[in-house]
Parts: structure tokens; C-alpha cells; sequence
């Protein structure tokens, strides 16, 4: 219970802050905020707990954007259902992938993530019937909202986009915590830890790596559909490119790996820097991560999390 | 009765390198059985071979009756025959109770349930005072234990030990022979690799002896100690290149 | 026919180049057995240089690989000694993690100083071309190639006949054992990712006059040295010189013959399929 009464109040007063602040430069921070946590919370499944370092998770995140803005496009399915089919295309085709490239160690996993995310980018690029190429498909007539019969929003502000977003992330949260308490969150830590030890102890390292990658495909097609809905246009390097893939590690990497608070952490760091330099870099923006993650690997190996942890756990012990 | 576990002419291959040669044992319910023999004789190559880390070249292993050659270790391990490591693999990053409940899982769903059966273990051993700690934080006589507590997690039929006693000062190796003799007696099947002859001699009902990959001799551990070829294999050994 | 040969040597000829970045990736990792991803960003930071010197001073983009060649190697150096060496005991994750972000940092540097824009490197022989028979090769590729080649066989003649070679040679093989005979390991593994940096910035040059430079040039290139190397064999020079070239072969013929868009996908394809049923590559084996 302790564990999570922070995580309620902050959500309680997150939740609240749409009636203060009003300015939608600031909404807007609070959005791309609930997407990059959103974001590191799903990669954090499958790299955080498994260590499966992937590098190709542009391609879920991709699918669930294209396939909720396609089935908008054509057969005019408002995104918040048409996300639903497009989560479970990404997991077909993740559990699809997973089944070849989890044997795969180390390294070779890393090319071979990066290589199945640049297949689909080119597909996406190519398939111009479907996706309209690199032109892009732009959302147009996003219907409004109902609930009943009742509209609840026509999407011409931004607040609608910050609950959405804050239910997202937290939804992601939750997700993390019950994996970690599950048995797959002990099997796929164990993999993580040792996957040799993990198999003589009765762990199917595939089914489990598996199992991992499709909850951590789904949720980051949700965010991927959520992305797109909120921008409003989607093209292939935008989606698919690596940069996003990129983006959602060292977000994971900065805030400390395989830890539910680690990637809510680096996603402050990483969204307010950025932001706070926009004007000086421009387009140039990803060198923050770039500096962070240089830092951190080398003085801080487990994030901000685990540097954190260590102090206290010397405090105490001192 | 047929016996729990059944090596028959079982031979594994490295390209050109034979690690073992047509090695035949069966180990009955209950029994502890030692493998040993000098550096290099094979004998971990055949514990990978029979918990499924990779299938044998040649031959068949039988299990409770059921042929599991090129059954994956998972799988192996939930049919009831669990292995240690000569080398500890500890899951650095986890407790030393939560390693405990990797293996509890392997027969329960249940995460509480797991750790109540961790837990137990963890006493047996004499590890629950450090059930918090990280695992990769221990020194290597309780990392030794932590191996033996997760594995017996694991609810075995069977227990496969690589050298649980290699590297441990003399308090610790007592400590360990005691668990074995502890678990013998609850009936527990187990197979041991071990260097120290004094230690097999104590645990062991019987002793398979390998030499460069092949079955040298098998017999009661009187039999062994008194065996003239199993001497000069051992002397053989420490007269040779040792690496 | 005429098709086939003309785009099979165009093909070799670019392959060429992609051999380039492969043995530097494959040397670094030969040595360190760290996968660097900042390899394409190195060969765009050859563009840029080679790009200045022609713009400012007037040097052919071809001569000036003498200039781009120790920059790098001084770049590639002082990554190693300031950052890289610290993290050769790390979970290679962490490594690939390191080598990402430097190259963020390299190419998010080019976005703030040189901004965005395309440029062209233009030369006087920038579109004539050679015939031979009935196909006609472009100059600058030809060159391009030939350099290559000069540089692959110097590069080969240093790690097969000089002590500094024979020392590198020996880290890869076995680095504890390199270290007992007295090999100093940790100056091996500068000079390493200096030379594997010196051949990006020498791939650099000498694409500067065929492609576009931009700052986010260098992801293809990093994804290309990847393919390169895992085709060849993680840690053989040769292989890697083999991989480039049937890259660049596959990469001209698909487009050819399959369609143009469709050439990088072959090639990823082509990836997948080594990487899933012959991981230690055509030549895995035999190292260096």
C-alpha cells in the first residue's frame, strides 16, 4: 500500500492541474510528458525487465499510429476504436517477430530489432495503396467524441488530449507493477539476470520473452495511436524512423532500467530539457539525449533511480 | 522397478572432440549416486546432456521412464530433475529470496505461495536471515547454499549437483554434506559431482568413475576407493598437462 | 546482359565504400568487442571535412582523404580514450548505449553548426564517366574504389607485416593472453578505434562527391557497416571486405532487377536471414 500512495497522489494532482493552468504551451509539455512516459513504461517491459535491448520498437509504436489513422482514412472508424485493431496487429506481428529473434543474444538481438523496425519503415514507405508513401496520411475529420448520446469533446482544445494522455501513462504504470509482481515479471528478470540459470530453473525463455514483447508491443501501439491522434499527421521516418525507437531507451537508460519509477523519471529530465533548450537547438534537439546518455552510462550505470537508491542505501548504512 | 533415471549409451560430440562415449548408469529412487573422475573427463558435459542444455550425439536418457532426449531444460526441470552449476549463477540483481522464488514458480502460479515455499527453503539451508540481500552480494559458501535452496524450490524428484563444494573452506563443505545427507533422507534422488573423495565417500551409495569421456568404472564407493584403474586414472591426470 | 555487368560493377564499386566502414566497425569490435554506432556518424563527420576543405581551400575531395584520414584517426582516439575505454568491462548493452549516444552527439552537433541543409559536393568530373565495352562506370566512383583498394591493402600489409599489426592481431585473438606477452591491450584498443575511425573518414571522403551530405547522413551508413559486418563474420577483415562488396552487388542488382525502392529492403532482408541461420557470418571463422 505504501508503494502506491505516491503514485495516486500524484495522479489525483496531475489530474487536477487542467483547472489552473490553462495555457496550452503548458498542456502541451504535460502531453508529450504522459507520451514519453507512456512510451518508457512499454519499452521498460521487455528491456527493463527481460534485457531484451530492443531497438525496433519504432515499429510497434508505428503500427498502432498508421493502423488507427488508415482505418480513419478509410473506412472512417474514429482512432480511439480503430487503435484497438491496430494494437492487435503489433502484437501478431511482434509475437511473429519475437519467435525468430529471441534466440538471438546480446548484440546480435540489437541489429536484429533494428533491422525487423527498418523492414517495416520501408514497407510502410513503399506500400503507397496503404499509407500513401512518404506523403503521409494527414487525420482528417476526427470524429467527435460521444458517450451515450452526448458529445463529450470535438477535440478543439487540448484538454481532452491531456486526460487521454494522463490515463494512458498511468495505465502503462499500472501494467508495469502488476508485471513485475506476476510470475512473468520474476521470469522475465531471471532472463534478464542469467538466461542459462533462468532455463535450468523451469523458465521457457522463449514463451516468456514472448509474452513480454507482446504486452510491451500493445502498449506501445496505444501510445503510437495516441501520438497520432495528437499531432494529427503521421508519415513512415516520423513513426517508424529509429530516432523514436532511440528515444524510448535512453529515456528508460536515463531515469534507471528495469524499475517502474525509472522511466517516469527520465521522461521529466528528458521532456523538460529538451523543451528548455528548443530555442537554442532547434531541430538539433536530440542532443540532450545524446549528452545524458553519455553521462549516465558512464557515471551513473542504473539511471537516476538506482544512483539515487545507492546513495540512500549508503546513508543507511553509514 | 525401473530405476528414476536412465543414461543409456549416451556419447556427445564437439566437431571433431568426443566429451563423452557411450556412458551407460541408471540412478533408483532415492539413491545418491557421485560422479567423478579427473579434469576434463566429461562428467558436466553429461549433466548438460541429460538436463537438456544440449541433446546427446548418440544415445537416449530416460526419465522416470519417459525418453527426454532434446527436451529443453525448462521443460526437464518441471518433469522433476533440477541442476546446480559448478560456475554459481546467482541473478545478481534480485534478492536472495526472490532467486528462491524463481525457482518456487516452477511448480505454482502463484507469486505468495512461491515465496512461502522460498521461504522454507531459505530456513533449510540456513539463508533466511539474508533473504533481502542481493544475491550477487553474497560470498561464495552462501552463494553455494542459495544454489542448493533455489534448485530444492523447485519441488525436484531429482537433483543434479555440480561441485556444490568447490571452493568452500572446510566449515562450509560440513555444512553442505549435511544438507545432502538432510535431503537423502528425505529421499531425494541425487546425482553429485565432486572432487573431494572424502565428501563422495560420506554421501555416496554408489559411484560412477568417467575417464576422458568414457565410463571407467561404476560400484559401491569401497569398491572404487579399491579400484587399482581408478587410481591410475587420477594419477595419470596429476602427472599430466594440467591447465 | 550489358544491364547485368553495368550494375554488377556499379554495384562492386559502391560496395567498395561499404567495405570501408565494415572493416572499421569489425576492427574495433575485433579488438574491444564493443559494436560502435556511431560509425556512420564518423563517415559523415569524412563528408563534412572533405566537404570544407574543397568549399574553403579548394582541395580535391579524393587528395584530401591524406587530411580526413588523421583527423579521424585523432577523433577516433580521443572517443576511445575518454569515453570508450571507460566502459570495456560493461554489459555490452551498455556499450552499444554509449557508442548511440556519441553518435547523437556528433550528429545533433553537425545539425547546430552546418544546420540541416543539403549540400552537394560538385567537381568538374562529377557526372562524366568511363566506358569500358558497352557499360560506362562513373568517374568518381572509379576513383572511389581504387582508393578503396589502395587503402584495404595498406591497411592489410600494416596488420600483417608490422609489430604494431601483429599486436593488434593478437588483442583480437586472445586479449588476456595478448597481455601476458606483454602487448599493452589498452593501447591497442585506441589505436583501433583511431583506425576504424580513419576508415569511416576515408568512406566519407570518398562518397563526398557522389551522395548528399546532411547531418543524419550517417544512420544509413552505421545500419550498412552492421549488415556488412555480420555478413562477413563479426571480426574478420576479410569478411568484411566481402560483405561490402556483395552489398553493394544485391543492393544494384535489386534495384534493377526487383525495383528501385525496394533495394534497401532486400538488403535488410538479406540481414535477417545471416543473422538467423548463420550468425557467425560467411567467413565467422577465420578471424582477421
Amino acid at each position: 500500500m505504501r508503494t502506491f500512495l505516491p503514485w495516486a497522489v500524484a495522479a489525483v494532482a496531475l489530474a487536477l492541474v487542467p483547472l489552473w493552468v490553462q495555457s496550452p504551451y503548458a498542456l502541451h509539455i504535460f502531453i508529450l510528458l504522459f507520451l514519453a512516459i507512456a512510451l518508457g513504461e512499454s519499452w521498460n517491459i521487455i528491456g527493463g525487465f527481460a534485457g531484451q535491448y530492443s531497438v525496433g520498437h519504432s515499429a510497434w509504436y508505428g503500427l498502432g499510429a498508421y493502423g488507427a489513422f488508415i482505418l480513419l482514412q478509410r473506412k472512417a472508424i474514429a482512432p480511439w476504436f480503430g487503435v484497438w485493431v491496430a494494437i492487435a496487429a503489433a502484437v501478431i506481428i511482434a509475437v511473429a517477430v519475437g519467435w525468430i529473434t529471441f534466440r538471438l543474444r546480446g548484440p546480435y538481438f540489437v541489429l536484429a530489432s533494428i533491422a525487423v523496425a527498418e523492414i517495416i519503415r520501408l514497407a510502410a514507405l513503399n506500400w503507397k495503396e496503404l499509407t500513401n508513401g512518404a506523403e503521409g496520411i494527414l487525420a482528417a475529420d476526427v470524429p467527435p467524441l460521444r458517450l451515450g448520446g452526448t458529445v463529450i469533446t470535438d477535440w478543439n482544445s487540448k484538454i481532452p488530449y491531456f486526460y487521454m494522455g494522463l490515463g494512458m501513462a498511468l495505465f502503462c504504470i499500472a501494467v508495469n507493477f502488476l508485471v513485475k509482481r506476476s510470475k512473468l515479471g520474476y521470469y522475465l528478470q531471471a532472463i534478464r539476470e542469467d538466461q542459462d540459470a533462468a532455463h535450468s530453473l523451469g523458465i521457457p525463455l522463449t514463451l516468456s520473452k514472448n509474452t513480454g514483447l507482446a504486452i510491451s508491443a500493445a502498449c506501445t501501439a496505444l501510445a503510437g495511436g495516441f501520438a497520432a491522434l495528437y499531432i494529427g499527421f503521421i508519415e513512415p521516418q516520423g513513426v517508424f524512423g529509429i530516432e523514436v525507437s532511440i528515444q524510448m531507451v535512453l529515456t528508460c537508460i536515463i531515469g534507471g532500467i528495469g524499475t517502474v519509477a525509472g522511466p517516469v523519471i527520465g521522461a521529466v529530465v528528458v521532456v523538460l530539457l529538451s523543451e528548455a533548450l528548443r530555442a537554442s537547438l532547434s531541430s538539433a534537439h536530440l542532443l540532450v539525449y545524446g549528452v545524458l546518455v553519455i553521462i549516465v552510462i558512464l557515471t551513473m550505470p542504473d539511471g537516476f533511480v538506482g544512483f539515487i537508491a545507492h546513495r540512500l542505501r549508503r546513508k543507511a548504512a553509514a | 522397478m525401473t530405476a528414476l533415471l536412465e543414461v543409456r549409451n549416451v556419447s556427445r560430440f564437439f566437431g571433431g572432440v568426443t566429451a563423452n562415449l557411450d556412458v551407460s548408469f541408471s540412478v533408483d529412487q532415492g539413491v545418491v549416486l557421485g560422479l567423478i573422475g579427473p579434469n576434463g573427463a566429461g562428467k558436466t558435459t553429461l549433466f548438460n546432456c541429460i538436463t537438456g542444455f544440449y541433446p546427446p550425439s548418440r544415445g537416449e536418457i530416460f526419465f522416470e521412464g519417459q525418453r527426454i532426449n532434446g527436451f529443453p531444460p525448462d521443460k526437464v526441470c518441471r518433469l522433476g530433475m533440477a541442476r546446480t552449476w559448478q560456475k554459481v549463477r546467482p541473478l545478481a540483481k534480485l534478492t536472495v529470496l526472490d532467486n528462491t522464488v524463481v525457482g518456487a514458480l516452477c511448480h505454482t502460479n502463484s507469486v505468495p505461495e512461491a515465496r512461502q515455499i522460498a521461504l522454507e527453503q531459505l530456513r533449510v539451508v540456513g539463508l533466511e536471515k539474508r533473504a533481502n540481500v542481493l544475491a550477487g552480494g553474497l560470498p561464495i559458501g552462501e552463494r553455494k547454499k542459495l544454489e542448493l535452496a533455489r534448485v530444492m524450490a523447485t519441488k525436484p524428484r531429482m537433483i543434479l549437483l555440480d561441485e556444490v563444494m568447490g571452493g568452500l573452506n572446510a566449515r562450509e563443505s560440513e555444512e553442505i554434506i549435511g544438507l545432502i545427507l538432510d535431503v537423502k533422507k528425505r529421499g531425494l534422488t541425487q546425482v553429485v559431482i565432486e572432487h573431494d573423495m572424502k565428501a563422495i565417500v560420506r554421501t555416496c551409495d554408489r559411484i560412477v568413475v568417467l575417464n576422458s569421456g568414457e565410463k571407467l568404472a561404476e560400484g559401491s564407493p569401497q569398491q572404487i576407493v579399491n579400484d587399482p584403474r581408478v587410481m591410475a586414472a587420477y594419477l595419470g591426470d596429476s602427472g599430466g598437462a594440467k591447465a | 546482359m550489358a544491364v547485368f555487368l553495368q550494375s554488377a560493377l556499379s554495384g562492386i564499386l559502391i560496395g567498395g565504400v561499404y567495405a570501408l566502414t565494415g572493416i572499421g566497425l569489425t576492427l574495433i569490435f575485433g579488438v574491444m568487442r564493443v559494436i560502435n554506432f556511431a560509425q556512420g556518424d564518423l563517415v559523415m563527420v569524412g563528408m563534412y571535412c572533405t566537404f570544407w576543405l574543397f568549399v574553403l581551400l579548394g582541395i580535391d575531395p579524393f587528395l584530401s582523404v591524406v587530411l580526413t584520414m588523421p583527423a579521424l584517426f585523432l577523433l577516433g582516439a580521443l572517443l576511445q580514450r575518454t569515453l570508450i575505454n571507460r566502459v570495456l568491462d560493461a554489459l555490452p548493452q551498455n556499450q552499444i548505449l554509449l557508442t548511440i549516444g556519441i553518435g547523437l552527439v556528433l550528429s545533433n552537433t553537425a545539425m547546430l553548426v552546418f544546420t540541416s541543409d543539403y549540400r552537394i559536393l560538385s567537381t568538374s568530373y562529377s557526372s562524366s564517366s568511363v566506358a569500358l565495352g558497352v557499360i560506362r562506370l562513373s568517374t568518381p566512383l572509379l576513383f572511389c574504389f581504387l582508393i578503396t583498394g589502395v587503402i584495404t591493402a595498406a591497411l592489410y600489409w600494416f596488420l600483417v607485416k608490422t609489430d604494431t599489426g601483429h599486436a593488434i592481431r593478437a588483442t583480437a585473438q586472445d586479449r588476456d593472453a595478448a597481455q601476458l606477452m606483454g602487448v599493452n591491450v589498452r593501447f591497442m584498443g585506441v589505436l583501433a578505434f583511431g583506425l576504424g575511425s580513419a576508415l569511416a573518414g576515408a568512406a566519407g571522403a570518398l562518397v563526398a562527391p557522389i551522395y548528399y551530405i546532411y547531418p543524419q547522413v550517417g544512420g544509413a551508413f552505421t545500419l550498412k557497416a552492421f549488415v556488412v559486418v555480420v555478413l562477413g563474420g563479426m571480426g574478420s577483415i576479410i569478411g568484411a571486405a566481402l560483405g561490402g562488396i556483395l552489398i553493394g552487388m544485391s543492393e544494384s542488382l535489386a534495384a534493377v532487377y526487383i525495383a528501385a525502392d525496394m533495394k534497401d529492403l532486400c538488403v535488410y532482408v538479406i540481414f535477417l536471414l545471416v543473422l538467423l541461420l548463420k550468425p557467425s557470418g560467411l567467413l565467422g571463422k577465420s578471424r582477421m
